[in-house]
């Protein structure tokens, strides 16, 4: 009877959330594949199977390789820098004794609640080669010397987007790592400093261990939102240009997908993305494994 | 007045075609001449509804031709017929006029429609479906692709019978309406079998604007030739002047035509369109790549950064500060700029493009939006009727309100002010191009923008080379010219 | 934090004012971009053509009363507030009972669908909401026939059922978190006291979990409320597009002037909201993520 009642109650728990993950993402998502396999425009009826071929043409095309490029690109820079200072700031403000703590918290976070067509207005105002914020206080330094364009220059224009994404991003994980960093015993800390151990030594010793769970988890964040964010913010800022030089994968997606009747083709571009973020997050996981260290 | 609008018509057929005008507007079934089909026009304006009922007859024999059910009801078409049109610089409004104008004047017809700026974003969810607008209007050589997508897909309603009916209350054909060449060309028939499939409607001359004060104030003249560009770039450049400027990568379409028409001749252009084998390798299309190579050195350094769909009027507003003389465009970017403010003195300017040769051919892109049914549209007849309506002159009046102007006898002539001035552009001997690149299938990673087009970016800023662009040029023609339709 | 710093090092006062430098410049480069935004939104039109950077000449609040009312902002505002509101229900009623048993019974299947909700972290709404537009048009296709009328698109509630279904992942995977960290004597001592599962689950184990919702709800919120791909997809009709959609035809498009004094105000009126929110929330936020939320 009260195995009964357990096994109901665990049904009419999770059914709700499990009919609907399988109604509208599971099966979406097997539609996806399903659709790779074919050649479609996307509005007719004609579907012709066409097997591997689409992955086949991607690996021929030079201009999906750009986008994996910059994808890979993005995922790397934006990680570390963000991985960086958002780990350096929380530890500052959850570390140092610091007047306005709680001001400073607030607004790091707040370009995380921006919507992209706002960051994209800001950067685009920033990014200006001749009014821009940007070149105007670098030519304090520099003089008036030629512009940098900053999203014209193929070289520059996906560090420029990096920057964009960054300066979204910091707030967020700093908030996490703060969140975890104030899980760690105040104890360790003071016996450390007894012994003599320095702010430096004392981050790399105790902070960095003890949130290291954390880390590990905001990697696959880190994955997974550069991929969508670096879409939405190349969407919305350059739209891949000049010449595609700031594509990234799901821009390139959409472009073929929705404007070059190449559904399928664009389809196989989204599973080529699934399965390579699934791909990077394993490895990143199994090779940042540590011993738990429970405190 | 009916007399100035005889004299209009004759005017502004001559001016576009010349010769040719004459062939054209004599086709008509009825025998009669193109002036006497104007005067026809102007009687039936004022009087719709008598014109109304010869023309629903008209309209059901066609219809029982066809397989769709709508019409047989009454005298004339009922129904809802769903109308789509993009929202470009001349507004909404025109168009909620010209769907009133015509559900007053076909009782037990209802119009909805859907207008927007983002038109694909806002139609393309239920087209995917299945649920069609009937009527679209959208141009080719969008963002977007819409309308290439749909002439990639085999999903037009071919709309040759629509050339052949009589333009609601009015006795002339729709075919007899339209001037000349805006019919014949490889935008309205992508396919080459003779079948329009899309019919054209709004249009402008393309070619460069320019600061014509600014010319006055140094005492500049327009550069007819290329090599009077070049020199003036060189005069421009010791006054810390770039010669040359443009909104988008895009923009380059209208440009590389004219430019490829100016250097090739017809018939070769024609080749070219078709991606012809090694047409790329003639002299004539190394001009061309050498003209725009050589254009990129004189373009403005920072046109790049702001080439895109966000920053695109800083280009523009490049050529209101005085700060580059050049850009190619379109009419509509007097509208786009109204707001913006200009340098003292700014006046448009407008020019064809110079001549390869001294005394060679210049030509004008005639850049003109197209209106089509796609395949799944459910009211095909009386959508068509709804076609028809758009060559009627209550609605070119509408939409000449708003300063469209479509490709309609007698048009250009009712125009005033700054708009007389890009339309008489043919009066001085430019020559009218309107194709554009042939239809193929989706070749999947090739479009023709980002093969053509958007390498001029890398151009400007020099990470590409004359001899990687064309390069790809070649290798993604030779795709494309495996996919072409037919 | 309560701890004082006792070693300095050679120099404390630089340290120091490295530190709070740092702190400032960013603080500047966030809060001036974000200013700015405000500033535009009162400049007139032609002003958007100049520097971006300049003083407003005047007050043009005007901007505001034509987004609100020329340009819609209003009514797609109450749709907006509906579909997120209507969102957010949704996925706490759906998703809190779904972690706590996922995080914390133990039975067959558990193990799939904790690597499937894992799994699905990485499906991108990019790429599915096509998909789950045909499938919904084909409900509708298949209600037409049956039922004459269609109920799956133009639906402000299925649109809130795909955005509370496509945040499942990321909910149960921030609240099994919490729930996982929970002892398990606060169950067996109300099992003791004959509490069955369900009062227990909500009377006992869900206000512990206060926090962790409010951070839930947090992102969530700023998730759906910016939200526009699949809205602009699943809501066709004209008078149903919500907040960020409707920016959309504010936006710069070829071929047209921009109002760009409606577009700023537009912004700053899809803005305000989410900063209110967050203003209200903030605290709760930090505290949420402490509880273990967020510790993987």
């Amino acid at each position: 009877m009260k195995k009964k009642r357990r096994s109901g109650f665990i049904i009419a728990c999770t059914a709700p959330a499990v009919i609907l993950f399988v109604i509208f993402m599971i099966i979406p998502t097997i539609d996806v594949f399903r659709m790779s396999l074919y050649k479609w425009g996307g509005y007719t009826a004609e579907k012709t199977f066409v097997g591997f071929e689409n992955f086949k043409k991607l690996s021929q095309n030079p201009k999906f390789y750009q986008a994996f490029q910059n994808s890979v690109l993005l995922i790397v820079i934006v990680t570390l820098v963000t991985f960086c200072l958002s780990l350096v700031f929380a530890s500052i403000l959850s570390r140092e004794k610091i007047k306005g703590q709680n001001f400073f918290r607030i607004v790091f976070y707040i370009p995380n609640i921006l919507s992209v067509v706002v960051i994209s207005a800001i950067f685009s105002a920033i990014y200006d080669p001749n009014q821009g914020l940007l070149n105007s206080v670098l030519n304090l330094f520099r003089g008036n010397k030629e512009p940098i364009l900053w999203l014209g220059s193929q070289k520059l224009v996906i560090y420029s987007v990096a920057i964009a994404m960054v300066w979204q991003a910091v707030g967020y994980y700093m908030v996490m790592y703060m969140a975890s960093m104030s899980n760690v015993p105040e104890s360790l800390y003071e016996s450390a400093s007894l012994e003599g151990a320095g702010r430096i030594s004392q981050f790399f010793s105790i902070t960095l261990p003890l949130v290291w769970t954390n880390i590990r988890t905001t990697l696959t964040f880190f994955i997974i939102s550069t991929i969508n964010m670096s879409f939405l913010m190349v969407k919305a800022m350059t739209n891949g240009g000049p010449d595609g030089a700031s594509n990234v994968f799901l821009s390139y997606m959409y472009q073929e997908a929705y404007t070059n009747s190449s559904y399928g083709y664009g389809m196989a571009i989204g599973v080529t993305v699934f399965v390579f973020s699934f791909a990077l997050a394993g490895i990143l996981n199994a090779v940042t494994r540590r011993e738990e260290i429970e405190f | 007045m009916k007399f100035k609008k005889v004299l209009c018509i004759l005017t502004a057929a001559m001016m576009v075609f010349g010769a040719t005008a004459c062939g054209g507007g004599g086709n008509t079934d009825s025998g009669t001449g193109t002036p006497d089909a104007g005067t026809e026009d102007t009687g039936s304006a004022e009087d719709e509804s008598a014109g109304q009922d010869a023309d629903a007859g008209n309209e059901e024999a066609d219809a029982g031709a066809e397989t769709e059910t709508d019409a047989g009801e009454s005298a004339g078409l009922t129904g809802t017929l769903k109308v789509a049109a993009v929202e470009t610089a001349y507004g909404a409004d025109m168009w909620k006029d010209v769907c009133a104008a015509f559900e007053s004047s076909h009782e037990g017809v209802t119009i909805e429609l859907t207008v927007d700026k983002k038109l694909e974003d806002v139609i393309t969810p239920e087209m995917k479906s299945g649920v069609y607008p009937d009527v679209i209007l959208r141009a080719v050589g969008a963002e977007s692709g819409l309308t290439e997508t749909f002439v990639k897909d085999n999903n037009l309603v071919d709309l040759t019978d629509v050339l052949a009916m009589t333009v609601p209350g009015e006795s002339v054909t729709v075919g007899d309406k339209i001037l000349p060449g805006f019919v014949e060309n490889s935008i309205c028939n992508p396919y080459g079998d003779g079948k329009t499939y899309l019919m054209p409607m709004f249009y402008g001359p393309c070619g460069l604007f320019f600061d014509q004060g600014l010319f006055t104030a140094k005492g500049w003249t327009v550069p007819e030739t290329w090599d009077e560009m070049w020199e003036l770039g060189e005069t421009a450049r010791a006054e810390g002047i770039a010669l040359f400027t443009y909104p988008t990568a895009g923009y380059f379409d209208a440009f590389f035509y004219a430019l490829l028409h100016e250097s090739m001749g017809n018939d070769k252009f024609q080749e070219a369109l078709r991606y012809g084998e090694g047409i790329w390798d003639t002299p004539e299309a190394q001009t061309v790549f050498d003209i725009i190579e050589k254009l990129a050195s004189y373009t403005e350094s920072t046109t790049p950064a702001n080439a895109n769909d966000n920053d695109f009027q800083k280009n523009q507003q490049l050529i209101l500060d005085d700060k580059a003389l050049f850009m190619p465009n379109g009419n509509w970017v007097i509208g786009e700029m109204a707001e913006a403010p200009r340098a003292e003195g700014f006046e448009w300017g407008f020019t064809a493009l110079p001549a390869v040769t001294a005394g060679g051919e210049r030509a004008s892109y005639s850049f003109f939006e197209q209106v089509w049914m796609p395949v799944g549209a459910e009211n095909q007849d009386l959508g068509k009727e709804f076609i028809a309506f758009l060559y009627s002159d209550a609605a070119a009046e509408i939409f000449a309100k708003s300063g469209a102007v479509q490709p309609i006898q007698g048009m250009t002539d009712k125009l005033d002010g700054d708009n007389k001035l890009y339309y008489s552009i043919y009066d001085n001997g430019a020559v009218a191009v309107m194709d554009a690149f042939a239809a193929t299938d989706a070749v999947e990673g090739v479009t023709t923008r980002a093969t053509f087009f958007d390498p001029v970016n890398s151009l400007v800023t020099g990470d590409k080379t004359k001899e990687d662009w064309v390069n790809q040029i070649k290798t993604d023609s030779d795709a494309l010219r495996a996919a072409l339709k037919e | 934090m309560k701890r004082e710093n006792r070693e300095f090092g050679a120099s404390p006062g630089i340290v120091k004012f490295f530190i709070y430098l740092v702190l400032a410049l960013l603080a500047v480069t966030i809060l001036v971009p974000v200013a700015w935004v405000f500033v535009a939104s009162i400049k007139e039109n032609a002003e958007f053509y100049r520097n971006p950077w300049t003083i407003p000449q005047g007050f043009h609040y005007q901007n505001f009363v034509d987004a609100w009312q020329t340009a819609n902002m209003g009514e797609y505002m109450l749709k907006s507030v509906l579909v997120t509101a209507m969102a957010l229900a949704l996925l706490v009623v759906i998703a809190l009972p779904a972690s706590y048993v996922l995080a914390r019974f133990k039975f067959k299947s558990r193990g799939l669908w904790n690597a499937l909700f894992m799994g699905g972290l990485f499906i991108n709404v990019n790429y599915i909401v096509v998909p789950i537009f045909l499938m919904l048009n084909n409900g509708d296709i298949f209600l037409r026939k049956a039922t004459g009328s269609p109920f799956f698109l133009n639906n402000l509630f299925i649109l809130s059922l795909v955005y509370a279904s496509t945040a499942l992942p990321f909910t149960i995977y921030l609240l099994s978190g919490y729930f996982k960290s929970l002892a398990r004597d606060y169950e067996e001592a109300a099992y003791v006291d004959g509490a069955g599962y369900t009062y227990t689950m909500v009377r006992v184990i869900i206000p512990m979990a206060r926090p962790s919702v409010v951070t839930v709800i947090l992102f969530n919120f700023l998730a759906f409320w910016n939200e526009y791909i699949i809205s602009m997809t699943l809501l066709t009709r004209q008078e149903l597009k919500t907040l960020p959609v409707g920016l959309m035809n504010l936006m710069a498009a070829q071929k047209s002037a921009v109002q760009y004094g409606q577009l700023y105000a537009g912004l700053v009126i899809v803005m305000l909201p989410t900063l209110i929110l967050y203003m209200c929330v903030q605290k709760k936020l930090t505290q949420g993520m402490t509880m273990g939320g967020l510790k993987g």
